[in-house]
């Protein structure tokens, strides 16, 4: 899964501009599913019919966008003001490069003595950063990039041994688990969804709208989640890369379903596979989307711990990863659902 | 001059007591259209039908509210406590004159004098601090004319002069009369057109909700009044909008990110007919758009603002040929099937 790790988090789609790594994920899918389409709101829908009598009907969601930045002002020196896409801290784009397309962008800070520079370098904010392109004028610039066009951080994949350091892992990993999941099973016992959906950094547009027409029986939502074994980190939550996916319980914007929970329970025990439990104190994640939808979806999140959430370099272990695609292909086979 | 802004922005109408603002737009639009529904929660929605059973539905949405004020208590020197209906600055209320309840009664809004003021000169004043003042003197006298839950509005005629109006309630009375124009100039297209003028917008996009589930548009265009924030404090880089650059368009906004293919198609329409258009430069505030595509099946949409200064307060101002300029590109893209079919082969 490495190389197919590398590539999906190589691709730069933030939110709302999802398509070239659903186009990505399609090309990786060929021959593995029964069918697909794209929905209202631009999410990518998979399918592949289960053999059961009476099939139930599962559906596995990863968001296909990531963070970014969008342009909001353009100077007459060519100089770039720039927004965020979802929840960027500006302090992670000082010292990295961002990129609009095949245009590179460095990020700077405003000062005008040195007083002011350290102040706004102690407190960065989308008010006084500015983004240099490397053009002299504003006609210079609008050869290359225009307003309203978004951007992702400039970062690539790193292979340490059993962590992987990328880019997007937020959520491409979920994407490359679910994929992962299609490949290997040959017919599920179950009907078997996946939803790579869209522009859940900016609010679970995507999975708010997803299961409207297929009605699951169970949302399961995979996602990272946050870490605490490094130094001096979250006191009040126990998740540590490598022991395993995490099973949420709940976090600020969702309770998961007893029901889903139990079954990602089951499907880790039936086979000895490490899982770990997680109540996150804050965030959420496209579960409490599924939740909402129409009469209501029996929703949970399998999360994947992943160290520098949202910055260039977040980190997962290889192990974490392909222990879900073990997990989830045991859900998607058993009458848990 | 527009024929219903004047009108539109001296009614009175905060999220919830949208009724004043329905009912005028009720009357001058009921002849002219096919078919008129007031939903359970007050939206109004007009129909023009193509005449094609198959015809695909444009949904263009501005809302009917304004921020306002509400009584939340009466004191017993006869002067009304308040909360805010919708986002109101308290700082803009200092100095104002307002209207209370049903029958519109004369209301003032001061602060203690600048002589009296030492620190909290320099802090916004607490909402439990603001008072309507409305002539009595006592509980008893205030509670024959005012009753907790009445709405307060902002005391507001409506101006021209040169290339600006002012006024309150551009946003969204400025997209209500952007509709309207739009019925009165309809032009048979292959599509059918939904009007909805809805309720409850600046209390958290609640009115649009219902709308959606009995209209299943295949797009949607929200026409806003939105802030300008080219003010002096504020560098250029940051401002928003400019007033007299033209309709103002949205490609990011709280909680969605407008839907590219439409954007796109706005763009072209507006290039090809020579209409000018900025870009927003500040990506915070939601509108409509936000609630519709995470709402059932999800329903794509796009953003055209007037540029509003000072909006959310007693005193807009907003430039006559933004205004015209948003009318002009809102008749040509309802006019033909470029827009109702930009999402044909988007993916």
């Amino acid at each position: 899964m490495r190389e197919l790790i590398k590539k999906i988090t190589e691709i730069s789609a933030p939110s709302g501009r999802e398509l070239p790594v659903q186009k990505y994920i399609l090309s990786e899918l060929e021959n593995h599913i029964d069918g697909y389409k794209f929905d209202n709101v631009g999410n990518l829908i998979v399918w592949k019919k289960g053999y059961s009598d009476n099939p139930k009907k599962l559906l596995l969601d990863g968001h296909a966008d990531e963070i970014g930045v969008v342009i909001t002002n353009i100077d007459e020196k060519g100089f770039l003001r720039i927004d965020p896409v979802g929840g960027v801290n500006p302090l992670m784009l000082l010292g990295t490069t961002i990129r609009f397309n095949d245009t590179l962008g460095i990020v700077s800070m405003e000062g005008e003595t040195a007083k002011e520079l350290s102040e706004n370098y102690s407190k960065p904010s989308f008010d006084n950063l500015f983004v240099d392109i490397g053009v002299t004028s504003k006609e210079e610039a609008l050869g290359k990039v225009h307003i309203g066009m978004f951007g992702t951080y400039n970062a690539g994949y790193h292979d340490l041994g059993d962590k992987i350091v990328s880019k997007a892992l937020d959520d491409r990993i979920a994407c490359a688990i679910i994929i992962q999941v299609f490949k290997e099973i040959r017919q599920p016992e179950n009907d078997l969804y996946g939803v790579f959906s869209v522009q859940e950094e900016v609010g679970l547009v995507g999975a708010s709208v997803a299961a409207f027409d297929i009605k699951p029986d169970m949302a399961v939502a995979i996602d990272v989640t946050a870490y605490s074994d490094t130094p001096k980190t979250f006191k009040r939550m126990d998740i540590n890369l490598g022991n395993g996916p995490a099973i949420k319980v709940k976090d600020k914007a969702s309770i998961s379903d007893e029901k889903v929970v139990n079954a990602l329970i089951d499907s880790a025990k039936s086979e000895g596979i490490p899982y770990q439990m997680e109540v996150l104190i804050f965030g959420g994640t496209n579960a409490a989307g599924y939740q909402m939808t129409a009469s209501g979806i029996k929703s949970g999140t399998l999360s994947i711990p992943c160290r520098y959430v949202h910055s260039p370099h977040e980190m997962v272990s290889y192990a974490d990863v392909t222990n879900s695609v073990k997990l989830l292909k045991n859900l998607a086979l058993s009458n848990n659902i | 001059m527009s024929k219903y802004l004047k009108d539109l922005t001296e009614l009175n109408g905060a999220s919830g007591n949208e009724k004043a603002v329905r009912k005028y737009i009720k009357e001058k639009i009921e002849n002219k259209v096919d078919k008129i529904i007031e939903d359970p929660i007050g939206n109004l929605l007009a129909i023009k039908y193509s005449g094609n059973p198959d015809a695909k539905k444009l949904l263009v949405m501005a809302h009917m509210d304004e921020v306002g004020l509400m009584v939340t208590s009466i004191e017993s020197d006869g002067r009304l406590a308040v909360q805010p209906v919708g986002g109101v600055d308290p700082r803009v209320l200092l100095g104002k004159r307002v209207v209370v309840g049903e029958e519109s009664l004369d209301g003032i809004i001061g602060y203690k004098a600048i002589h009296l003021q030492r620190e909290d000169f320099s802090t916004p004043p607490k909402w439990t601090n603001i008072r309507v003042e409305i002539g009595c003197s006592k509980k008893e006298e205030a509670e024959k004319k005012v009753s907790v839950g009445d709405y307060i509005h902002f005391h507001s005629k409506f101006e021209e002069y040169d290339n600006r109006y002012i006024g309150k309630a551009f946003d969204d009375r400025a997209g209500c009369a952007v509709l309207m124009e739009l019925i009165d100039n309809y032009n048979e297209v292959s599509f059918d057109i939904y009007y909805a003028f809805v309720v409850q917008e600046e209390v958290g996009l609640r009115g649009s909700g219902a709308i959606l589930k009995h209209v299943k548009p295949d797009a949607l265009l929200v026409f806003e009044g939105t802030t300008a924030g080219d003010n002096p404090e504020l560098k250029e880089a940051r401002w928003s909008t400019h007033l007299d650059n033209g309709p103002a368009l949205s490609y990011l906004q709280s909680g969605y990110v407008i839907n590219e293919m439409l954007f796109n198609s706005i763009r072209k329409t507006a290039d090809m007919n020579g209409i000018p258009y900025q870009m927003k430069g500040r990506t915070v505030g939601g509108t409509d758009a936000t609630r519709a595509a995470r709402t059932y099946f999800g329903v794509p949409g796009a953003v055209i603002n007037v540029p509003s200064r000072y909006i959310h307060s007693p005193v807009c101002v907003i430039s006559r040929s933004d205004f015209d300029n948003v009318v002009e590109l809102a008749k040509k893209i309802v006019s033909n099937d470029d827009y109702i079919n930009a999402l044909e082969g988007w993916k």
